[in-house]
């Protein structure tokens, strides 16, 4: 293998330590679960990011094959952090923090997880009632 | 097998085809079901008669058919003397017995029923005389057991008759018990079951140290089927049964299948001191008692019943002589005994059904009012007493002179004595069984004016009744053939037996006189006998036999209850001591070999893997009363085991376990959902200690066991799996070739208990929101911790954007399963995470409304495939699930394998995800019933339709919906 190979994938092994530490770390040190939401993402943005790019490039520049499954990878991380990272918000705000304490939406309808989507509200009492008479 | 040995399977299934019958011909009336089961007996005696030449010319027939020959299991009959006699008895006494139940059963009695119970047992009962193998007779010997049950029951709605019939399956299924125990002794000393090489085996087994205890465990089946002291007060209670079902088992088939198995081995356990003073002695005492307490019971059948109770302690004594004369002499008895005693049975069912009362006391008489059935009751009673010119007769004069000479513990008198003063009782009884009944004047208080029977009543027992008088005068024309042949049979050798009335002035002829002279004494004493009697103290065997009932039951309840309490810590802790128990037992048996391997090293990340394990699990221990916290551990241990897996290079189980992991994990975060957060302690200290001592006991044993393997070099059955996947099975994965062709049956199973799991869980959601479960859902208040976007854009998306993704997964790994990694398994769980995905994101009613096919109906189609492939080879002549495969080569891609063990695997898959997808149908009614609100769109938030607008298509829709 090449050295300018080694040097690269080195250093983005190297790279993805640093933010997996970095992630861990906040994990530990962040006290409120707000800001320790950010502590992971960035543990498997760049951290795992790093790593799969140092795969990429092992594999393509070293044996000089073309490897796609750390695409593939890359894409799931991208879709599933930000999808857990928001339910994780949605729920610690449903549990922890109460609607006076946000500001106004400034539309017709209120924050999603405290009011009732449109025509909701009212559904919620016809269900209701349907259990009522049953 | 042997010429004409193809009749007797046939015979021997005959009635079992023909109790089919009755029960649908009752709708063509009772004589129509008369003659329909009288056509099976009547065919099967038809090729009876066939046979009987050869058998008479001395063959012996013999007929297979082979089932697990291996295990020494074959269905195998023979018929010789003593089987053609027995089986001649049964179908014959049979065919009168349907006739005479005919008109003896009242209208208001299943006549079906009757005559289905009837032909089982007659069937059970031929299967015992012609079985060859013994193993084939234990079946039958425990069907008697049974259809007696059902046939001395048959009254059901009478508590005597349901006691009675419990009693006797209690004893003579215990005893039969006892002779499987014993049977396979025998069979194990003479290295076969078949009864012929048995009984070739004499000297090896009467030499061998197991001899004994077969013969007791033997005698203990044949003593209780036939009624032998002390086993003898079922017969008594088993009277209140109709009088055909006591004149068939008593007369003629249920306890003469004790004397005949006597007989039946006669050649190999007779001879022996133990067999003369345990099956001789158990006989005399037997019969003396039997006769004694026949001559003081008022009840017509109750004394019948001792009085069978008196022969049958007869024949046994005569077989525990020992001798062959005597084994003659008890074949000719139990020709005489079933002619006199099948009459009797049925004529004092007449005097019942016209009489309406069996109370001796309370009859007398019926001579003058009942001439026909008088005649013939005379007839059989003066035989049973032993009356020249009857059949009865001859036998009981060759039983005496047997006895005369037979010498007990060096006394050569005692026998011939006890012998007489049972001869003596016995004919005290049978005068009495006319001169109560019949003689004496006329009474004007009978319960029903009696009066002789129609013809098709009375025809059964005049027909055994000219048989006693043609057998009493000329012995030698009509059964010395027979008893020389069944002799012979029963003995092994020739026997040339001549029956004749007169054998001179003999000992016998003596005791003979003496009875008969001392029995007519006792009869004209009978009056202050009988007051001595009752006022004298005798044990009641029922009282004894329900007090012993009662302890056994109690006995096995407290054992029951003291394993099976219900809770199901006490059967784990149960079942998990006693597995390490005989694990360590094993292992200290020895037998171990030294360790052949050697330890490798420890990778750093396996180890970090190895600490991770550790961790979660112990965390588990520490926290598993937080439900969500255990929940999370679980899924570290199971992704742990995954990439155990990987490392081990199982790939498949990798991919299993992960896909199991998730299903499981998100069906659990559903499920606690609707269940307490937190597991309340329910245990004290001392309970808790005791788990965690057999706990570690089990986890120490299971690693010991594992690491001991390891350490190993041994054979299993996976070199085989390797070396044939790919040329037996046609895939290169030898997992999943193991899953749909080696062991395919296995896994058909699995998916049908798969679906099963899938209903039943189903099934309980449906009973349980019928019950008090539901008010407390309904009554259940969410709203509070309940988010109001609970389908929130981001994760409706991203499901939509992978769903199509995790279909070609899903659809990649299931066609790439027989040669990678994979199949239907997998794929069935793939796609299942994936439907799962969707249902999360946009809520159940939603997903639900896009959903074509029924789950129940996709588990049912996942099971029709697997099996409809499995049936498929057999069009090609091969066993059920062979696979078959083949390569087809399309141009644009690869050369690809088409294997039947495809189109099996995609029933697995469908089975798999119907089965999930109706679990997880059933936790989302829960949800409906806890008032989780029913959502149209796919979100709750759609930006992409301005509010109002959503706001005025809900409406819309709900208006639509009413």
């Amino acid at each position: 293998m090449e050295m300018y190979t080694e040097i690269l994938v080195s250093f983005f092994l190297v790279v993805a330590g640093i933010f997996g530490l970095v992630g861990s770390f906040g994990m530990l040190k962040l006290t409120d679960t707000m800001q320790r939401l950010h502590a992971p993402t960035k543990a498997t943005t760049l951290g795992v990011g790093g790593v799969l790019i140092a795969s990429m490039l092992y594999f393509g520049l070293g044996k000089a094959q073309v490897s796609f499954h750390e695409l593939l990878i890359t894409i799931f991380l991208f879709l599933t952090a930000p999808v857990t990272a928001n339910f994780i918000a949605k729920t610690y705000m449903a549990r922890n923090i109460k609607p006076e304490e946000l500001p106004a939406s400034e539309r017709e309808y209120g924050w999603a997880v405290y009011d009732d989507p449109p025509g909701r509200a009212e559904e919620d009492f016809h269900e209701r009632e349907r259990k009522g008479r049953n | 097998m042997t010429e004409g040995g193809g009749f007797l399977p046939i015979i021997a299934m005959l009635p079992f085809l023909g109790a089919l019958l009755p029960g649908l011909m009752i709708r063509a009336g009772r004589n129509v079901c008369a003659v329909t089961t009288a056509m099976p007996t009547i065919l099967a005696l038809v090729m009876l008669a066939i046979l009987a030449p050869s058998v008479f010319s001395g063959e012996v027939i013999e007929a297979e058919i082979a089932w697990l020959p291996a295990l020494g299991l074959k269905a195998s009959f023979f018929l010789d003397g003593l089987g053609l006699l027995f089986a001649g008895m049964i179908l014959g006494v049979g065919l009168l017995i349907t006739l005479y139940a005919r008109f003896y059963l009242a209208g208001e009695d299943p006549m079906g029923v009757f005559y289905t119970y009837l032909l089982l047992f007659q069937g059970a009962m031929l299967g015992i005389v012609i079985s060859d193998n013994i193993l084939l007779l234990l079946i039958f010997w425990e069907l008697t057991s049974l259809s007696s049950f059902l046939l001395i029951g048959y009254w059901k709605h009478l508590p005597e008759g349901r006691q009675g019939a419990r009693m006797a399956l209690a004893v003579t299924g215990g005893g039969g018990l006892a002779m499987i125990g014993g049977m396979l002794i025998l069979g194990n000393i003479a290295g076969s079951y078949e009864l012929t090489e048995i009984l070739a085996e004499t000297e090896a087994i009467q030499a061998s140290d197991w001899y004994l205890p077969a013969l007791i465990l033997i005698l203990l089946g044949t003593f209780t089927k036939s009624a032998q002291f002390p086993f003898h007060f079922w017969l008594p209670h088993a009277m209140a049964a109709p009088t055909p079902v006591s004149a068939y088992l008593h007369s003629a088939t249920m306890v003469k299948a004790g004397v005949f198995l006597m007989a039946r081995l006669w050649p190999v356990l007779a001879g022996t001191d133990a067999w003369f003073y345990i099956v001789a002695t158990t006989g005399l005492v037997t019969m003396v008692i039997g006769a004694l307490i026949a001559l003081f019971k008022d009840d017509l059948k109750a004394l019948l019943a001792f009085s069978t109770v008196s022969h049958l302690g007869l024949l046994t004594m005569l077989l525990g002589f020992g001798t062959p004369v005597a084994a003659g002499v008890a074949v000719f008895h139990i020709i005489n005994h079933l002619t006199f005693k099948a009459s009797l049975f049925m004529c004092a069912g007449i005097v019942d059904h016209e009489a309406h009362t069996r109370d001796i006391k309370r009859l007398g008489g019926l001579a003058s009012l009942m001439p026909v059935t008088f005649a013939i009751s005379t007839v059989a009673a003066l035989s049973m007493a032993g009356i020249p010119l009857f059949n009865g007769f001859l036998s009981k004069e060759l039983m005496l002179e047997e006895a005369a000479h037979t010498t007990w513990a060096g006394n050569p008198q005692i026998v011939g004595i006890v012998a007489t003063i049972g001869a003596l009782l016995s004919v005290a009884y049978s005068f009495r069984f006319v001169a109560h009944v019949f003689l004496g004047p006329v009474r004007d208080d009978y319960p029903h004016k009696p009066h002789d029977p129609p013809f098709g009543m009375y025809a059964a027992p005049a027909l055994l009744a000219v048989l006693v008088v043609l057998i009493g005068v000329f012995p030698a024309a009509t059964v010395e053939p027979l008893v020389n042949l069944t002799a012979g049979a029963v003995t092994g050798q020739e026997m040339h037996m001549h029956l004749k009335l007169w054998h001179g002035v003999t000992p016998a002829l003596f005791m003979s006189v003496i009875a008969v002279v001392g029995g007519a004494i006792l009869l004209g004493l009978h009056r202050p006998l009988d007051r001595l009697w009752i006022a004298m103290p005798r044990p009641e065997a029922k009282v004894i036999f329900d007090w012993i009932v009662r302890q056994a039951a109690t006995v096995s309840g407290r054992i029951a209850e003291g394993t099976h309490n219900g809770a199901i810590s006490r059967y784990l802790a149960i079942f998990t001591a006693a597995t390490v128990v005989l694990g360590y037992l094993a292992w200290a048996g020895g037998g171990m070999a030294p360790a052949t391997r050697e330890m490798l090293p420890i990778p750093p990340v396996v180890g970090v893997g190895w600490v991770m394990l550790l961790g979660a699990t112990l965390a588990v221990v520490v926290m598993h009363r937080n439900r969500f916290r255990a929940l999370v551990l679980i899924g570290i241990i199971g992704l742990m085991i995954s990439a155990g897996f990987v490392y081990m290079s199982a790939p498949d189980l990798a991919l299993t376990q992960i896909s199991v992991e998730t299903v499981t994990i998100i069906l659990l975060l559903l499920a606690l959902h609707f269940m307490p957060k937190e597991t309340p302690r329910e245990s004290g200290p001392a309970l808790r200690l005791r788990d965690a001592v057999i706990a570690l006991g089990a986890g120490g044993g299971v690693a010991m066991l594992t690491y001991a393997f390891l350490r190993r070099d041994f054979s299993t059955i996976s070199d085989f799996h390797l070396e044939n996947s790919y040329s037996g099975g046609g895939g290169t994965n030898v997992v999943n070739v193991i899953l749909v062709d080696f062991r395919g049956y296995d896994t058909f199973g699995e998916i049908i208990v798969l679906g099963i799991a899938g209903l039943t869980i189903y099934a309980l959601m449906e009973a349980l929101l019928a019950g008090p479960a539901s008010r407390r859902l309904r009554n259940w208040d969410f709203s509070r911790d309940r988010s109001r976007d609970r389908h929130p854009l981001m994760m409706v998306v991203a499901t939509r954007v992978m769903m199509p993704i995790a279909a070609v997964v899903g659809l990649y790994i299931f066609l790439r399963g027989h040669n990678q990694p994979g199949g239907g398994f997998v794929a069935g769980l793939v796609i299942s995470i994936a439907l799962l995905m969707q249902y999360m994101a946009s809520g159940f009613a939603w997903t639900q409304g896009r959903q074509r096919i029924e789950y129940h109906s996709m588990i049912g189609s996942g099971v029709v495939i697997a099996g409809l492939t499995g049936v498929g080879a057999w069009f090609a002549g091969q066993p059920f699930l062979t696979s078959a495969f083949g390569y087809v080569h399309l141009p644009p891609i690869e050369e690809f394998e088409l294997a039947t063990a495809a189109l099996f695997d995609l029933g697995v898959f469908l089975a798999v995800l119907g089965a999930v997808m109706l679990t997880l149908y059933s936790l989302s009614r829960i949800a409906r019933y806890a008032g989780e609100t029913v959502n149209i769109g796919p979100m709750d938030y759609d930006p992409s339709q301005p509010p109002e607008e959503m706001a005025r298509e809900e409406a819309e829709r709900r208006e639509e919906e009413g």
